[in-house]
């Protein structure tokens, strides 16, 4: 089961690799195993604002030539692989459009990720507002991304946020983050949060994450 | 006691417009500031006589350690000068009466909300946390037990950074709420060192530095029960925004 799973994610790597061209249209793809059908979240689904699914296809086009990639999200972490997993069990764990909606693009030349995010009304703070909490998972998760394609597995050591103005809940934001240099077992990186015509600047992030020795423990 | 007036558009105006518009908000008035009127904010935010419901008692996916020390903080209420905070499923629970200075109120006002940090219900799969508040030490202490939900890492069942970060973004919101009417976070800056295994608990020890220019600056270290582990260590500076009287609920 394990086996044929990470055979189609050995497959979406090699993709990358080769630049082909991507299917434009959002098809909701499963993967199936012997047992379990893995669901990707990283798609269209009815909770989706129209800000945000105009920006899914305008990525979805930029997939087109290879130089962008539509990274899929799955729930259950026993079949996923380790790039594709952090912070993604939690922030999946809700019904369509109350938590976090968001798909990720990775471009390898550029080494950056952008997510779309939208925050839905379970990820309230201040009444109206997003949580900044819930604000900070994203950039961790999407930085995260962003250091774990090049850098395997990683871990966060540091993580520096301001936050310039508080997001609407509900509404949808732009999440850019870009690996800025690697030193060693370091990797930096940075990133912002911007409204969707890139008008307002609601977040600059800063951070550090190391690559961890998959052989030693973690304890 | 801080006198002057405060303008927010200041500071946010000058990366252009909040959503919404230009505004300028109100002046923070001295009047309502600091000493009993803490008193009352906090027992406002208490909401002692509620129906609501209060996620802050103890259920049974709580660890043993996190029972005791939650016992012996609860002890600590009765003379100490500790406060249990409660929890309620939405932030607007807390501030009933109150609200955001008009130029803030946004339309994607929902009614069916819920603060981030409760919207997981089911018990001991996402934030398990307590908040103990002492007013006159401007401190907190948060026992935090993160539930499989916020798994980071695979194979290994550590909770991810960013729920970590969740948790102390939302004990520094609290505790500046209540020590100076903090509202918005303006910086978080968090230096990981350990991982947190999912299902113990880490205890999180939060000092407000200093208040000064409308500003809350706090700290937190996140360790656990036996102080042998640091898991992190935070600071974080929020802004000062008095809430208005909501007159629309008489």
């Amino acid at each position: 089961m394990l086996r044929s799973c990470t055979a189609a994610l050995r497959t979406l790597r090699a993709l990358r690799g080769r630049r082909a061209a991507r299917d434009p249209v959002p098809a909701r793809r499963w993967f199936s195993t012997e047992k379990v059908i893995l669901k990707d979240h990283a798609l269209p689904n009815p909770s989706w604002s129209k800000d945000l699914r105009r920006l899914f296809d305008q990525f979805m086009k930029k997939c087109e030539d290879g130089a962008w990639e539509r990274l899929p999200s799955y729930k259950n972490s026993k079949l996923v692989k380790e790039q594709l997993s952090q912070a993604q069990l939690f922030t999946r764990g809700y019904e369509d459009g109350l938590g976090f909606e968001y798909v990720m693009f990775y471009n390898d030349d550029e080494k950056r990720t952008v997510c779309l995010f939208q925050g839905g009304p379970y990820l309230q703070g201040v009444p109206g507002f997003l949580h900044g909490g819930a604000i900070a998972t994203m950039i961790d998760a999407t930085v995260g991304m962003c250091a774990a394609i090049p850098g395997g597995i990683v871990m966060t050591a540091n993580l520096n946020i301001n936050f310039k103005r508080p997001i609407p809940l509900c509404s949808v934001v732009v999440i850019n983050s870009q690996l800025d240099k690697i030193e060693g077992r370091k990797l930096f990186l940075s990133c912002n949060v911007r409204s969707v015509d890139e008008k307002i600047l609601y977040s600059e992030a800063t951070s550090l994450f190391i690559k961890l020795d998959p052989e030693k423990s973690l304890t | 006691m801080i006198r002057r007036g405060f303008q927010v558009a200041a500071r946010l105006g000058h990366h252009g417009a909040l959503p919404g518009g230009p505004y300028i908000l109100p002046r923070f008035s001295p009047a309502s500031a600091f000493g009993s009127s803490m008193d009352s904010l906090v027992s406002r935010f208490c909401q002692e006589k509620t129906d609501l419901k209060n996620y802050t008692l103890p259920n049974a996916s709580w660890c043993p350690d996190m029972l005791n020390l939650y016992h012996e903080f609860l002890e600590k209420t009765k003379a100490d000068g500790w406060i249990r905070l409660p929890s309620f499923k939405s932030n607007r629970n807390h501030i009933q009466g109150l609200k955001l200075p008009l130029a803030l109120t946004v339309t994607s006002d929902k009614s069916d909300c819920r603060i981030f940090t409760r919207c997981i219900e089911t018990e001991g799969q996402g934030y398990e946390y307590v908040i103990f508040f002492h007013s006159s030490k401007k401190k907190s202490v948060c026992l935090f037990q993160p539930g499989p939900y916020l798994e980071g890492p695979p194979r290994v069942r550590f909770a991810h950074g960013g729920s970590l970060a969740a948790m102390i973004d939302e004990t520094f919101s609290k505790t500046v709420y209540l020590a100076g009417e903090g509202l918005f976070t303006l910086n978080l800056s968090i230096r990981f060192k350990n991982l947190i295994r999912v299902g113990s608990l880490a205890v999180l020890n939060i000092d407000v530095e200093k208040i000064e220019d409308q500003k809350l600056y706090i700290s937190c270290v996140a360790q656990s029960v036996d102080q042998q582990t640091v898991y992190a260590k935070a600071s974080g500076t929020f802004l000062q925004l008095q809430l208005e009287e909501d007159s629309s609920q008489y």
